[in-house]
Formats: C-alpha cells, sequence, structure tokens
C-alpha cells in the first residue's frame, strides 16, 4: 500500500544519526515485546509479511510519533483480533483495569 | 498449536527468520539485463517502494528465491521468485540535479520487474 511507511524520498525527515551504544532496548516493556513477538510467530498466528501489513495500516501520525516496538505491540493486537484469538473487547477492559491499578 | 520452546529461543535469534525458499524456480532476468520497473499501486501489502516505480534499473545480482510478501502477506501463498540487486542512477530516480556517477541498489521481486532491453 502507498502508506506512510513508505518514506523513501521525502524530504524533511532530519538526519540519520544511530545513537552511540544504543542498548538493545531502550525501555523494559520493549524486551517483553521482542519476546511475546517471537511467541506468538511460534504459535504459528501470522507470518511476516500479514505483521508488516498490519504496521503500514497503522494510523499514519501515529506511525510517525510511537517509538518502533510500538509498531510490534499494533500489529500483535490488530491481528490477533482480526484471527479471533483476541476480542478488542477484552482488550480494551485489559488496558482500563491496568489504567486505573495504575493510578 | 505450536508454541516456542526455550532450547528453541537461542537458534532463532541467531539465524533469524529468513524467508528464502528451496524451491526451482527460473529466474526471469539476469545480472547485465535492463529492466523497468512496474508502476503497481496495490492497497495491499507491497515491498515497492514509490519512488522507483516506472523508473530504468540494471539487474547487479540474484539473491536466489524468497517467499513473496505480495501474496504471502494475505494469505494467497508463497509464489517463491527470485529477488535481485537492482541498481538505479541517481540521476533516474532524483532528476538532473542528483550526482551524475551516484547510485542506489535496491532488492526488488521478479514480479516487480519487466525486461526493458537495450537502450529502452
Amino acid at each position: 500500500m502507498n502508506g506512510i511507511h513508505d518514506l523513501g524520498g521525502m524530504h524533511g525527515m532530519g538526519p540519520i544519526a544511530p545513537e552511540r551504544n544504543e542498548p538493545l532496548f531502550h525501555e523494559e516493556w520493549e524486551r517483553r515485546m521482542f519476546g511475546l513477538f517471537m511467541a506468538i510467530f511460534a504459535g504459528g498466528h501470522y507470518n511476516v509479511d500479514e505483521f508488516r501489513h498490519a504496521i503500514e495500516r497503522m494510523d499514519p501520525a501515529r506511525y510517525l510519533e510511537s517509538p518502533y516496538y510500538e509498531h510490534w505491540l499494533h500489529s500483535a493486537e490488530t491481528l490477533l483480533v482480526e484471527k479471533g484469538v483476541l476480542s478488542r473487547e477484552d482488550l480494551e477492559d485489559r488496558k482500563a483495569r491496568l489504567e486505573m491499578e495504575a493510578s | 498449536m505450536p508454541t516456542l520452546a526455550p532450547e528453541q529461543v537461542d537458534s532463532v535469534l541467531k539465524t533469524g527468520a529468513s524467508t528464502r525458499v528451496d524451491a526451482a524456480v527460473a529466474p526471469r532476468f539476469r545480472p547485465g539485463d535492463r529492466v523497468l520497473v512496474r508502476n503497481i499501486n496495490p492497497v495491499s501489502h507491497t515491498r515497492l517502494p514509490r519512488y522507483v516505480r516506472g523508473r530504468h534499473g540494471v539487474i547487479e545480482r540474484d539473491h536466489g528465491v524468497f517467499v513473496f510478501p505480495d501474496t504471502s502477506g494475505h494469505g494467497q501463498g508463497q509464489k517463491p521468485q527470485h529477488v535481485y540487486s537492482v541498481r538505479f542512477a541517481a540521476r533516474e530516480l532524483w532528476g538532473e540535479q542528483a550526482p551524475a556517477r551516484d547510485t542506489l541498489n535496491l532488492d526488488l521481486f521478479d514480479d516487480y520487474l519487466e525486461g526493458a532491453g537495450d537502450g529502452q
């Protein structure tokens, strides 16, 4: 799709400046997301191409402003709901409950 | 449902998840061939970026046979095919303001390409 991920040739995105001594994971949730991703893959729920396409289908503004591993999370949630492994209601209920517990 | 066993994790991390396929598929192009990139604009998944569509390039290398994302991403089968490193002149992509000797290589699936013959 001609989506927001297809950035080649665009101007105004700023220089590509890799972080020196970049850690594998900037935050602990990213490490968990990586592990979760591998487990879902091993479970055979979707392949890498479906995974990428689900990222491409993110809201464009959200895609540009969110960290890399949040793209992975969005893709996992999208595909597991679309494939009937989870329901959107269950996901939203759990998020609401976690937010309440955290506040 | 298959699960990821602890003893598998190390090797999976080391070898990655290559989509290379051991299939006897004939390549449509060879190194040195001039090609034209198809101007396709699917709303579905593709690995063909917009900036190279409709442009002429030269096959530099054949990487071998891989799963085709455009079909695999939609449950339409692997459709294994060759992937080539295709070389484009910078001026072909970015216009006459680009440096004369700069080139860009892009890995492209066989289905993305048409033959362009000589000097077309």
